[in-house]
């Protein structure tokens, strides 16, 4: 087996930007969401100010993050198999490419903890 | 940079303005698509496709630049990072833009999309070329004393097994070309017929037999031997002129000569000379440090002259009652993994100076590893007395 190569169609200078969204822990859906998340919406993105501070809403939870460049940037590689017939023989081999379709350099990162939006009424007993 | 669609609103997102964030139509664990994370100056070798994985199948494979060699690591994250691609990325059509923070009512918010839920990212560590399986490789099949003949009638249509194109080494040693490079020249490879191939002892002793043979006839000094001369000669003598260029290579050096009308003089190297000489009478096993000098000292060339100290890093000698024995111990046999080396180390002497270890470590390469942290990672070092040798031994 040959070496893997890794791949850039879109060469050096214009590599589309990705953008990622980091918080603590998971976000889990509904029971009844839970196989079909595709097209199911998360949570509101807000800028309040001209600061680069953000909130991220999710039902009855706040989070508060920054946006923050990376140290080092993330590439984003996409696995590609080809399947080389051979000429000889019925037998087919697959080569991989890894194509590079993406670079990240900045998150917005929410580190801390939610806050609730909403808090339970005290009950008054008599 | 080019940025479009989801990923821009995400990353241009205006004061004052918020937008929905969903999971994307085509939302799933897209195990190929992965995180690579590297280094800023690396970042041009990959973007100008100057990079590639290699190794094979069942080993881990390794990231390669032009020179350099990297291992890959997966680090997880118990953090949920949502990716957000360009829109044009994955034919998705553009969102609306954004909208006002206090606004909750609208009839279609704009929303951008999460394809992916990353669970962590591949990182690269600098590594040492794993380049013990290219003598491996390479000692399956040497070139013998046999093939000469049939060099230059080479047609191309023969079966090849067990011998290597330099494709087929790049597909399978985890090291990049120039360590590659460096590697087939430490083990005195030659290329022959587009084969990377070693030349086995009978091939190579012929060869340099010959050369020294013909230096004494023709009165050429060692110093100074003219290569298209040599060449000539031993072509006439049934060797081709690859083989003697590489007996030249290996056993000399080219002069910087601006006085011989462009005629290339090489210099023999005394030290590889008495070497070979030394390693061939070691070939059968252990020998008496007396009669092995005596009988190194007649086999070689006149004019040069042996020093035991040639020998470091090739053999070792024991005490056995009253008589010095040595043997053949090369460091040119021993694994270029740390742990491997330290291991062959300590089974051939539970105990070492260092004076005798320095030879048989000082070849190792590590990043960011000196021959004194491997020692200190490796070895248990005991010091009776201030006034004596440190002794090392295994951890």
């Amino acid at each position: 087996m040959g070496p893997i190569q890794i791949k850039c169609s879109c060469g050096e200078k214009n590599c589309q930007e990705w953008a990622v969204i980091e918080l603590q822990g998971v976000i889990e859906a509904q029971p009844e969401f839970q196989n079909c998340l595709q097209n199911l919406e998360i949570g509101q993105l807000c800028r309040p100010s001209s600061q680069e501070t953000y909130t991220f809403t999710v039902a009855y939870h706040e989070l508060t993050g920054t946006k923050v460049k990376l140290k080092k940037p993330l590439l984003v590689l996409k696995k590609v198999k080809h399947s080389d017939e051979s000429v000889n023989s019925s037998e087919s081999s697959a080569t991989v490419e890894l194509d590079v379709i993406g670079i990240i350099r900045q998150k917005i990162l929410f580190k801390t903890r939610p806050k609730a939006l909403i808090t339970s009424s005290k009950k008054v007993l008599a | 940079m080019d940025r479009s669609g989801d990923a821009e609103a995400v990353l241009d997102l205006q004061p004052n303005s918020s937008i929905s964030v969903a999971y994307h139509p085509d939302f799933g664990p897209h195990d190929d698509l992965l995180l690579l994370e590297l280094d800023e100056k690396l970042l041009p070798d990959v973007l100008c496709e100057r990079v590639s994985l290699r190794g094979e199948p069942d080993e881990e494979a390794v990231f390669c630049t032009h020179s350099k060699t990297y291992g890959i690591k997966f680090v997880g994250t118990s953090n949920s990072v949502f990716l957000i691609p360009p829109t044009n990325t994955l034919s998705f059509p553009k969102n609306a833009m954004n909208v006002d923070c206090d606004e909750q009512k609208f009839d279609k918010p704009a929303s951008i999309s999460v394809l992916k839920v990353a669970s962590g990212n591949l990182e690269l560590v600098e590594v040492a070329p794993r380049l013990d399986k290219l003598k491996l490789l390479l000692l399956q099949k040497p070139f013998s004393i046999e093939e000469v003949s049939e060099m230059d009638t080479y047609s191309g249509s023969e079966e090849h097994i067990f011998v290597y194109r330099w494709d087929d080494l790049i597909g399978r040693i985890q090291a990049s070309d120039s360590e590659l490079r460096l590697g087939l020249e430490a083990l005195n490879a030659l290329e022959i017929n587009g084969f990377w191939r070693i030349l086995d002892d009978k091939c190579i002793d012929s060869v340099l037999n010959m050369l020294l043979h013909n230096a004494v006839l023709n009165d050429w000094s060692f110093d100074a031997l003219p290569e298209n001369e040599v060449v000539s000669v031993m072509e006439s003598d049934g060797f081709p002129s690859k083989l003697s260029t590489h007996c030249l290579r290996v056993y000399g050096s080219k002069v910087d000569n601006n006085d011989h009308d462009g005629v290339s003089l090489w210099k023999l190297n005394e030290k590889e000379v008495c070497l070979h000489f030394a390693r061939r009478i070691l070939r059968n096993g252990k020998v008496k440090k007396d009669k092995f000098l005596v009988e190194w000292n007649s086999k070689i060339p006149r004019g040069m002259h042996t020093r035991f100290e040639m020998l470091e890093g090739e053999v070792l000698t024991e005490r056995i009652g009253v008589e010095i024995w040595i043997h053949a111990f090369s460091v040119s046999s021993l694994p270029s993994t740390p742990a491997e080396r330290f291991s062959i180390l300590f089974k051939e002497r539970p105990k070492w100076e260092l004076k005798d270890l320095d030879p048989y470590i000082r070849d190792l390469k590590v990043p960011g590893l000196s021959s004194e942290a491997l020692l200190l990672k490796y070895t248990r070092r005991s010091q009776p007395r201030p006034d004596v040798e440190p002794i090392f031994s295994a951890r």
